[in-house]
């Protein structure tokens, strides 16, 4: 398997001008990110992620070890070619609009303006930003900044991208959008590295994560393998009558295991959330009010 | 007109032999750096990392940043050139314009017409304001930008794409050299119509004046008279029979004038705005005794750049002009007759005030460098400062038998060349002269072209102030690079004296000796007892003295970049003062653009 990003004992110290020391944020981490895979850093704040994906692109010197990416230091500018970044907030011109925008940073990579104004269209379109494409990004809501953020990371189609908290600030319908759209940049065979700590987003998108904490890695494997409880099994069926139930209860009695508990299921309030508001777009104008009896059915046409 | 220093030939001052050849400067100023930035590069690196990896650190450095500067991409370039224009218009360099426009309305209330030279006065002051406005918005600009983009950390989004940071540092400077162009060329057109318009005036006659001009047999050939004041001042005029003349000069200007009937149409003035191009000699001086010496008389707290010579003696000057032929000779219009014309500024310097009114009594003449035969000896009155024409006939007589000589096959040598000597014939007074003082009058240049030079010259000034300011700012915040920029320019202006002050010549010592002598309540010339106070006075004067050598040999000499004075005295700006400051202002460019790369490749951009 390729590896795109190598650490080796990366460390970084902060210093205060007199060059003395401040804080430790990374102890001597080893990573190895391989081709394809969608990589998550975890970790509370100030654990050192940030750290992590600045040192990976070069905006902080490493004050001992090395990163590699794609086999060359860090630094090297060559690399950049391949790298898309998205910043944690979005350190973009606001006195450009989106098109400005991505033509500004189209043409730092040298790209040629046929292919450009192509690209421009695709990612404006790929991050529905058709109707504000000409309005200055001062102006932008906060989702509507994240996106274009997303839009100048993807200019250069790049193989490897860094995306620091790229669902913060978004609401549960841009989450959602912005965790397919990883997933869709992973089948196209692009690595991608994120860091966050709203752990249903890394759960549902990354095939590996690390956890950081206080600047060492603590936890380093497959989503999967890590979150399966090995010694719990779970069981859900539709339909089941109570008697089925007492017999299942039975059985697992029989086999001396121990039911933890058996009840009905509720959802996730995202899911909850988005069913609602797709519901709302299939039939607009209609408030959408549960089944519940103790209150005034209301506003129903 | 002053030419404080000389003026060398393009080539000469690029190539020529020793310290002064620019070229000469340029490459050791360049090594010089290099080795410090290496040694101080490697230090900085072996106190973080160790001796292994900061050797490693240094040659990686060095040799990507040979290999980047050859990545610069024009594309990269011109889309973060296009970024700081952007920016630019963003944070409202419009306005200056505004306030440019203001000055001009306001100006016409305090610039007064009743100066001699009022085109002097007006040109001076819209280039000044000009030239200041210009730096001023040069250096807000190059100073705070790539600051402001590491503080909002939209830099971030910039250093993590394929962008060379010689890319960065370029694209800003041009940008804002885009800008400060657009600007300058405004500011440039609006100043022309200003100084024109404004001293566009025509005159009404005073009728009772007028006169007719009888010839020998009383026949009327024309009519003369005076104008009435206008604008401060009033001029001669005289009319030929068919209805045409002309008002003679009078506050720097004439005017053309038609008779139409009983009226008199004067239309606009002519002459206010010249190029002068003079050609100039080389002057060498004579003593009392006629033998030859470097320079003249020192009168006391004089400029060495002007010397003395004594009158009523053999003391002389002499200047010895090149390439006279007869394309430089005139025609005199009355009678067709040709003359060579020279121009002579003298200061006077009475030692006693004898009459005061009347000038100072000298002599001119032409001399053949070769044959030594002279033309015959002109005299006239000389005033102080006031710029004379002396007109030598073709047709001339040799003193020495009188016999009649020809100006240009007698005089001048086969290859062209002549002298002019000029003496002072009152004794116990002075006359003093530079090399600029005497020259030749040739047909006058553009003044527009002129003009338009004038502002080339704001312009490399401009650029210059962006170049540091920019480079500042790769490595120290917003309010720091403008205040290391200002200081830079500051010093630039006072070039001189600062080199002075390095160099030990400045009366008074070096800084701490002045400090001290300003504490004390010495004067300048007192001199200090010895004691160890005195000798750690002095040795801290040497270090000093020594860092400010160094900064010397950076410093642009920003007073001689100013043309403004050529534009307002009406003389040509020389074409290879031009040249020489391009060159100058790439010599910067080229040099601050790599010393900014290397701030801004070897700085962590992230906090």
């Amino acid at each position: 398997m390729e590896t795109v990003i190598e650490t080796r004992a990366l460390s970084k110290v902060y210093r205060d001008f007199w060059g003395r020391q401040k804080v430790r944020a990374l102890k001597a981490l080893d990573l190895e990110i391989h081709k394809g895979e969608v990589f998550g850093l975890l970790g509370p704040n100030g654990s050192g992620k940030t750290t992590t994906i600045k040192l990976l692109l070069g905006l902080l010197f490493p004050t001992e070890g090395q990163a590699l990416v794609f086999g060359k230091d860090a630094t090297d500018v060559r690399v950049k070619e391949r790298i898309g970044y998205l910043p944690e907030e979005s350190y973009l011109y606001r006195f450009l609009n989106a098109d400005e925008t991505l033509d500004f940073y189209g043409r730092l990579f040298d790209i040629p303006a046929s292919v450009r104004r192509e690209r421009i269209d695709r990612l404006i379109s790929l991050v529905k930003l058709d109707r504000a494409r000409k309005r200055q990004l001062r102006e932008y809501s906060k989702g509507m900044t994240r996106r274009i953020g997303l839009a100048q990371a993807l200019i250069n189609d790049p193989d490897l991208l860094l995306l620091d908290e790229p669902t913060s600030g978004l609401d549960p319908i841009g989450t959602r959008e912005m965790k397919d759209m990883i997933l869709d940049l992973k089948s196209q065979g692009k690595t991608i590295v994120m860091c966050s700590h709203l752990l249903a987003d890394v759960q549902d998108v990354c095939d590996r994560i690390a956890i950081l904490h206080q600047g060492e890695l603590k936890e380093l494997g497959r989503v999967d393998a890590l979150l399966k409880v090995a010694d719990v099994t779970q069981i859900q069926g539709r339909n089941l009558t109570t008697d089925c139930q007492n017999e299942i209860r039975q059985v697992i009695d029989r086999h001396h295991g121990q039911l933890l508990s058996m009840s009905n299921p509720t959802t996730t309030l995202e899911e909850l959330f988005l069913s609602i508001v797709q519901d709302s777009e299939a039939r607009p104008g209609r408030r959408v009010v549960a089944e519940d009896t103790s209150r005034e059915p209301a506003g129903t046409s | 007109m002053v030419l404080e220093k000389e003026l060398l030939p393009y080539s000469e001052w690029l190539s020529g032999l020793g310290w002064d050849s620019a070229l000469f400067r340029f490459g050791a100023t360049v090594l010089v750096f290099a080795v410090l930035a290496l040694v101080v590069g490697f230090l900085v690196a072996m106190v973080r990392y160790g001796p292994l990896k900061a050797g490693d650190l240094t040659y990686r450095v060095v040799t990507n940043g040979f290999k980047e500067l050859w990545q610069i991409s024009p594309r990269r370039v011109m889309a973060l050139a296009g970024l700081a224009v952007k920016e630019s218009l963003r944070r409202r360099v419009l306005v200056a314009l505004v306030i440019f426009g203001l000055i001009l309305l306001f100006a016409g209330w305090f610039l007064r017409t009743d100066n001699p030279e009022p085109a002097r006065l007006y040109l001076s002051f819209v280039l000044t304001a000009t030239t200041y406005l210009t730096l001023l918005i040069a250096l807000l600009l190059s100073a705070f930008s790539l600051p402001a983009d590491f503080k909002n950390r939209t830099i971030y989004t910039i250093v993590t794409k394929p962008v060379r940071a010689g890319d960065i540092v370029l694209g800003r400077i041009l940008g804002f050299t885009f800008v400060g162009t657009a600007m300058l060329a405004i500011m440039g057109v609006c100043s022309y119509i200003f100084v024109v318009r404004s001293l566009d005036h025509t005159h009404a006659v005073d009728l009772r004046s007028v006169e007719n001009i009888p010839d020998e047999s009383g026949e009327v050939i024309g009519r003369r008279g005076r104008t009435m004041i206008e604008a401060d001042h009033f001029h001669e005029f005289e009319v030929e029979a068919d209805g045409r003349g002309i008002a003679f000069s009078e506050y720097g200007h004439s005017h053309d004038v038609e008779q139409q009937g009983d009226r008199y149409a004067f239309a606009s003035p002519q002459d206010f705005l010249r190029a002068r191009v003079p050609l100039r000699g080389k002057l060498s001086f004579l003593d009392r005794q006629g033998s030859p010496v470097a320079h003249g008389v020192n009168v006391g707290n004089e400029w060495t750049y002007r010397s003395f010579i004594d009158g009523g003696s053999a003391a002389a000057a002499t200047w010895t002009f090149d390439g006279i032929d007869e394309s430089i000779l005139k025609i005199n219009p009355e009678d067709e007759t040709q003359y060579l014309p020279v121009e002579l500024i003298v200061r006077v310097f009475r030692t006693y005030k004898g009459e005061i009114e009347r000038g100072i009594l000298g002599s001119i003449q032409l001399r053949n460098p070769d044959t030594k035969v002279k033309s015959t000896v002109q005299t006239f009155l000389a005033k102080d400062v006031s710029i004379d024409e002396h007109r030598f006939e073709r047709q001339q007589y040799n003193p020495a038998d009188n016999q009649p000589i020809d100006l240009l096959e007698d005089l001048v040598t086969k290859d062209g060349r002549v002298e002019v000597i000029v003496q002072c014939l009152d004794s116990a007074q002075y006359y003093g002269f530079a090399q600029a003082d005497c020259y030749i009058p040739l047909p006058d240049a553009s003044p527009l072209w002129n003009f338009i030079k004038t502002y080339i010259s704001i312009w490399v000034q401009m650029v210059l102030v962006i170049t540091i300011g920019v480079t500042a700012s790769t490595f120290l915040s917003g309010p720091i690079a403008m205040m290391f920029t200002v200081s830079f320019i500051t010093l630039g202006f006072f070039r001189d004296f600062f080199v002075k002050v390095a160099e030990g010549t400045q009366v008074g010592g070096g800084p701490v000796e002045s400090l001290v002598r300003l504490v004390t309540q010495r004067n300048l010339t007192t001199r200090f007892e010895p004691s160890p106070a005195v000798q750690l006075m002095e040795a801290l004067d040497r270090v000093f003295k020594g860092a400010m050598q160094s900064i010397a040999a950076v410093l642009p000499d920003f007073r001689s970049l100013s043309t403004v004075n050529y534009v307002a005295n009406g003389f040509e700006i020389p074409a290879n003062a031009i040249g020489q400051q391009l060159t100058v202002c790439l010599a910067y460019l080229v040099g601050l653009s790599i010393i900014g790369y290397f701030f801004l490749r070897t700085r962590e951009v992230a906090k």
